[in-house]
């Protein structure tokens, strides 16, 4: 194992109050293919984000001429998003699927772990409530008469329901990727890299995003302000979420706990 | 926790039923409680789902488990009653132990002998 990846999964093991535990090469590969597929997640958003607001730019210049085009490439970027993000998945689950193909011994827990023991009820809540307020927004901006704002609620339209659809899809992937333990210890780092891999998705990084970009219109209005509102509202309650809720670690033992 | 070792001598359908079956009697797994499906369990150890399949029918056969339709496995009730057969059981092999004489030492080494033949497929 290469130093950097063994200091790398002490602090991880430490970091979850498993200090005690000896990083092991399965551990080793499993964070490295995690670091870097948030990184590669990272970009992906980023080039999104660089090619939607190009598309809504180059829409309002040619307004007019073809006002189809925008949307269509648009839906094309969400789609390529979406695929680009499942395949980041695939690639992960192909690691730990490799990974746990080598192990002689097999570790399992008897009892299934759903979307509340690893998720958790204020996580869920709190996602379907950015959501819901970011698509009534959007809804709401709609009748407006400015074709630049109405446009502009339409990519977040949509790049929200592309956005819904790949956290569904990713989480049911985290949900239903086979364990791959062969120690009780091993078993409880891949609970909380579950854990940890549930919330890092739904943090709401493109939720909040879309309706601060693309919402504005030839002048300022209320929409603007909500925007924001929404940002600094779904920050705070975030912030009271993991203030108040337990840590990873603790929500994985939990999970973890036969009932 | 269950845990199949590949290098065991033991199936690894009887691994897996056997530590199931004394979870569900020891009560760590509690009456009621959804076990994981039979294909969501076979990837997480690696086996075959024919494997896991049949641990749990054999599981069922003995009534510690019951399959209920798309909803899945669960800890059966009957598991309780497993258990009190097997005391029950117990108590009556103690009682002829005492009757005919046997060191106890030796009665348990019989049973575990039992148990040991009980347990080869």
């Amino acid at each position: 194992m290469r130093q950097a990846d063994h200091t790398e999964a002490r602090q991880w093991l430490a970091k979850h109050g498993l200090a005690g535990a000896e990083p092991t090469l399965l551990l080793a590969a499993r964070l490295a293919v995690r670091r870097r597929a948030k990184l590669v997640d990272s970009l992906l958003l980023a080039a999104f984000l660089i090619g939607a607001a190009l598309t809504h730019a180059f829409g309002g210049i040619a307004e007019g001429t073809s006002s189809r085009l925008p949307l269509l490439v648009l839906a094309a970027l969400v789609v390529g998003l979406l695929v680009a993000q499942w395949l980041v998945g695939w690639w992960v689950r192909r690691v730990d699927r490799r990974a746990g193909a080598q192990l002689s011994r097999r570790v399992a827990h008897p009892v299934e772990l759903g979307w509340p023991a690893v998720l958790g009820r204020p996580y869920a809540v709190f996602t379907v409530a950015t959501f819901t307020a970011a698509l009534l927004l959007a809804v709401s901006v709609l009748p407006v008469s400015d074709s630049g704002l109405r446009r502009g609620a339409i990519v977040v339209l949509i790049g929200l329901a592309g956005a819904g659809a790949g956290v569904i899809m990713q989480l049911r992937q985290v949900l239903a990727s086979p364990a791959v333990a062969e120690d009780e210890v091993s078993l409880t780092t891949d609970v909380i890299m579950r854990v940890e891999d549930a919330r890092a998705l739904v943090t709401p990084s493109l939720v909040w995003t879309l309706p601060a970009i693309f919402l504005y219109g030839e002048s300022l209005g209320w929409w603007n302000a909500v925007s924001l509102a929404l940002v600094v509202a779904g920050a705070i309650a975030l912030s009271l979420i993991q203030i108040r809720t337990a840590g990873v670690g603790t929500t994985a033992r939990r999970a973890m706990a036969t009932r | 926790m269950i845990v199949i070792d590949a290098a065991s001598p033991t199936p690894p359908y009887e691994q897996l039923r056997a530590q199931l079956a004394r979870q569900i009697q020891d009560r760590s797994l509690a009456v009621g409680t959804r076990l994981p499906t039979i294909r969501r369990l076979a990837a997480d150890l690696g086996l075959a789902v024919n494997t896991v399949g049949r641990a749990y029918r054999e599981l069922e056969e003995a009534g510690l488990i019951e399959t209920r339709g798309r909803a899945g496995s669960f800890v059966s009730a009957a598991g309780d009653q497993a258990l009190e057969q097997a005391r029950r059981a117990a108590r009556d092999y103690a009682a002829v132990i005492a009757s005919i004489g046997i060191d106890p030492a030796e009665a348990i080494r019989i049973v575990e002998a039992a148990l040991g033949h009980a347990s080869t497929p």
